[in-house]
């Protein structure tokens, strides 16, 4: 067993770090009680799609003609085009940053690595408040001070619309195919790209055409991911009013007493995440690599030579624009915001109970909300990996329907189903908790099969002939074992909760305010300077998990 | 702390039910007596947004310091679609909005109990609503909000049909469909107008690519700093944008004879029926229309208060100077779903 098998990667990408595969476990029959727990699992994360086709299927028919007239398709070209140009822009930063880092002599490597990953810590729409504070037509502070200082108005690049919200979501959204692309260089063999050379090819063509080939499962499996991500999105969508389903979907349910256009929507957008999930899962079965054998070394790294500053200077412009700015300003109207006693005052005791409250509001459902998951992920992946069967596989699959449910649709079904069935818990700050455990359970799912994938079932296994029952033997010998991998899915969980906002903005119950919810509150009403102090909170909340879970991963040992 | 956390929100939970569990509080026209001893939750929504509405609770918070005030702010319609699910499961106290529209058409649901607030005979006519199912706050009128800097004071619109002159093409701003007040313009309009004509305006705005953003503020703040020409806003909107220091101006439009007049609208409040905690969202609503709550609608907001003999901010242009749009609120609150549908109609972001 080894400890460090990532997360923010694909099981199988880490998994290609082992020096020993681990022992596939014999046939073992279906454990009933283990399966129908598991598989009661599945049902708790299938409810909300369910609920939401079915709400889908049964709206009006009215409803459908409408929406199919005119909405449906200007809000599908407005997604797509979103979710191609932001999965495309991240695809050419996050590998050619990759490459940099990892396959050249570029000075400073060490440390761009870390920046290239922190903007993971710092939530898109946080980001797009920033870029559009400074940037906005005319009212911005670079277009203000440009003014002044040419005496008239200078033309400058606006964050608002298509082009502005791609900008701002590839800018915090290639870190993810950075962390994938730059692990996948680095243990790619030399020799592939020694063999391209001997066979007469240039370096660039060595790269282009069998360095990045070979890494391409992986970057699809990043690609799609982000895809799903912006899909999900809403703050920076709206923030920078680029209208999306997403975006479509939260006016329908806080602007309409109608709630079936709503369900349409999401039962559209829904389809449209699970086709892209599914390819998801399709390209992470089939990427399978062989294992890295004794004469494995790193592949010789490019001298830059006379690029190498320019090539500095564009990974530094990249690092500028996704992590220094935003935290600078950040930092900046806090100072501000602290400074003047009223804004103060403001951000000290404003909501129904103040600063402190609702710091720690996020803290508590983000650290419930992963307690949660991980707890519910494990028989599914005990289930998945001890009993690899088409069932067991299944149940799996099915976990990582949380993927494909953007933060409106969940509150949407939530808002309908609580009600209905659960009234008790309705109102309470356990929705928002269930939300995210909807949402995130993928994560945990993913990361508890990682974790058990690492750990040989000998050890159960000896357990049991040593007089223990399968659930003692789970106890006392697998669960201390995999319980750092289980922690680093809590905190991947914890971190994606804490950032959470569309969700948290429906269900929270009155008086209930996370950071999310105040950042956004505070900047939607032109207060950024009140909004940074729990922005930044809100990072540095964020950053500790990601920090904890990239030690972890090799590329940062 | 987590469990600590965790214990304290079962047992606000567990509070929480058991408060629910006595029958249903009564109806009653008389003011609670000794207001200082009504304590608890109070849960309000409010469709206003936060630093509006905060002065006036902060003050009432100052009065009943027992009382502990949950804000739930977000968009009428919004707030609307939760208080019509929670019916059979109630969780606010009190319902606030920007206008009286969408509180009528919740009376007409059933959502609220009766309440007549101490001093309601001293309102005008019309602020109450039909078997004292909500009470009217605030008045504010429709205004257009200009950048003196960008607009001449020969080229000002007069009228919000010059809104669709492309010759403001690209610089105009307003608040979106989620929006109350925009909402409750839209639906004023298609009563004086009618559908076809309001259409005919509503597609000329957007054809004369109005940007729309989520709320009154970015509005103010844009046309402040001359991201844009015009914004078509409250008119208070215009008099805190004023505080700030920008050279802004205001426009009350359609005063010409033949014209439709200034549009205007108000803000109301209601105690939701089966409330928790009615009795003190009844003190609020007291406070609310009580001189001193007027008063800080006034003096904080700018509004034009409803009660009479509470001074205007200075600045403000009294009403009585303009030529005033005339609704029949109970008509238009029947029309919600035909003003939903116009504004899905023509696509209005």
């Amino acid at each position: 067993m080894k400890r460090g098998n990532s997360l923010i990667l694909p099981a199988w990408l880490s998994r290609r770090f082992d020096a020993h595969p681990v022992r596939r476990p014999a046939r073992l029959p279906l454990p009933v009680p283990l399966a129908g727990v598991a598989g009661l699992v599945a049902l708790f994360v299938a409810i909300p799609v369910v609920y939401i086709f079915l709400r889908a299927a049964g709206a009006d028919l009215d409803d459908w003609q409408r929406l199919l007239q005119a909405r449906i398709w200007s809000l599908l070209g407005n997604t797509l085009l979103l979710v191609a140009a932001v999965t495309g822009g991240a695809l050419v930063i996050g590998v050619s940053m990759a490459w940099l880092t990892e396959r050249t002599d570029l000075p400073g490597r060490k440390v761009l690595r870390w920046m290239f990953a922190m903007p993971l810590a710092i939530p898109a729409y946080i980001g797009g408040i920033v870029h559009l504070a400074l940037l906005r037509p005319r009212g911005g502070l670079l277009p203000q001070m440009l003014e002044s200082l040419f005496g008239q108005p200078v033309l400058t690049p606006s964050p608002l619309g298509f082009l502005g919200a791609a900008f701002i979501l590839t800018l915090f959204t290639f870190p993810y195919v950075y962390l994938l692309s730059a692990a996948a260089f680095r243990s790619q063999h030399a020799s592939l790209e020694e063999a391209a050379r001997t066979l007469g090819c240039k370096s660039w063509q060595a790269v282009l055409f069998v360095t990045l080939p070979a890494l391409r499962p992986g970057l699809l499996a990043g690609a799609l991911l982000v895809a799903l991500d912006i899909l999900a999105e809403y703050g920076t969508v709206a923030l920078l009013r680029y209208e999306t389903f997403s975006s479509a979907i939260f006016v329908q349910l806080s602007g309409r007493y109608d709630r079936s256009a709503a369900s349409v929507l999401s039962g559209v957008l829904v389809a449209l995440a699970m086709i892209i999930l599914w390819t998801e899962l399709r390209v992470q079965g089939q990427a399978r690599f062989t294992q890295m054998d004794g004469s494995w070394r790193p592949a010789p790294l490019t001298a830059l030579g006379r690029w190498r500053f320019p090539m500095l200077t564009l990974a530094l412009s990249v690092v500028f624009a996704s992590l220094l700015v935003p935290v600078g300003v950040l930092l900046a109207w806090s100072v501000v915001a602290l400074l003047d006693p009223q804004t103060l005052q403001e951000v000290v005791r404003t909501g129904s109970r103040g600063f402190l409250s609702f710091a720690l509001n996020s803290l508590w459902t983000s650290a419930l909300a992963a307690l949660v998951a991980v707890t519910l992920s494990l028989p599914v992946a005990v289930f998945s990996v001890r009993h690899p069967s088409r069932i067991s596989r299944f149940v799996a699959r099915f976990c990582q329907v949380g993927y494909a449910i953007p933060g409106v649709v969940i509150a949407l079904s939530l808002v309908l189903l609580v009600n209905r069935a659960a009234p008790v818990l309705y109102g309470t700050p356990f929705v928002v908790v269930i939300a995210y455990v909807l949402r995130h359970m993928p994560q945990a799912v993913r990361a508890s099969e990682a974790a058990l994938n690492q750990l040989s079932p000998a050890l159960e296994e000896a357990a049991r002939i040593s007089g223990r029952t399968a659930l003692q033997a789970f106890r006392q010998v697998t669960l201390p074992l995999i319980l750092p991998g289980l922690l680093a899915g809590g905190a991947l969980v914890f971190l994606t909760s804490l950032k959470e906002l569309p969700a948290t903005l429906l269900l929270r119950p009155a008086g209930f305010d996370t950071l999310a919810v105040r950042v956004w509150v505070w900047a939607a009403d032109g207060f950024d300077a009140q909004a940074a102090p729990a922005a930044l909170l809100l990072v540095l909340a964020s950053a500790t998990p990601l920090f904890f879970l990239l030690r972890r991963e090799q590329l940062f040992k | 702390m987590l469990p600590r956390r965790l214990i304290s929100s079962l047992f606000l939970l567990v509070s929480a039910l058991t408060a629910c569990a006595p029958a249903a509080p009564s109806v009653s026209n008389t003011p609670p007596a000794g207001q200082a001893s009504i304590g608890g939750k109070l849960v309000v929504y409010s469709g206003r947004s936060e630093p509006l509405i905060r002065p006036v609770i902060d003050a009432f918070k100052a009065q009943n310091p027992r009382i502990e005030v949950l804000l739930k702010a977000g968009s009428n319609s919004e707030l609307a679609n939760a208080l019509i699910e929670e019916r059979a499961n109630p969780q606010a106290d009190l319902f606030i909005t920007t206008e009286v529209f969408t509180v009528q058409s919740l009376a007409q649901q059933g959502v609220f109990k009766s309440y007549r607030p101490a001093g309601a005979d001293r309102l005008p006519a019309g602020s109450i609503g039909p078997d004292n199912s909500w009470v009217g706050l605030s008045r504010r009128a429709r205004v257009i909000m200009y950048n003196t800097d960008l607009v001449a004071n020969a080229e000002l619109p007069k009228s919000i049909f010059d809104l669709t002159d492309p010759k403001w093409k690209g610089k105009i701003a307003a608040a979106g469909s989620t929006n109350g007040s925009t909402q409750a313009q839209i639906a004023t309009m298609r009563q004086l107008l009618g559908d076809t004509e309001t259409e005919k305006w509503l597609r000329g705005l957007l054809a004369n690519k109005v940007i729309f953003f989520g709320g009154h503020t970015d509005v103010r703040k844009a046309v402040g700093t001359g991201e844009f020409a015009l914004g078509l806003v409250n008119h208070y909107y215009y008099h805190l944008q004023v505080a700030e220091g920008s050279k802004v101006g205001i426009i009350y439009p359609d005063q010409g004879e033949g014209q439709v007049g200034v549009i205007t609208n108000a803000t109301a409040a209601g105690v939701v029926k089966g409330a928790p905690n009615a009795e003190a969202a009844q003190a609020l609503m007291d406070f609310l229309v009580s001189e001193q709550g007027q008063n800080l609608f006034a003096a904080q907001n700018y509004e034009y208060p409803l009660l009479p003999g509470v001074a205007l901010r200075q600045g403000v242009q009294p009403l009585d100077a303009f030529r005033l749009a005339k609704v029949d609120v109970a008509s238009v609150a029947r029309e919600t779903k035909a003003t939903f549908d116009l504004i899905e109609k023509v696509g209005l972001p």
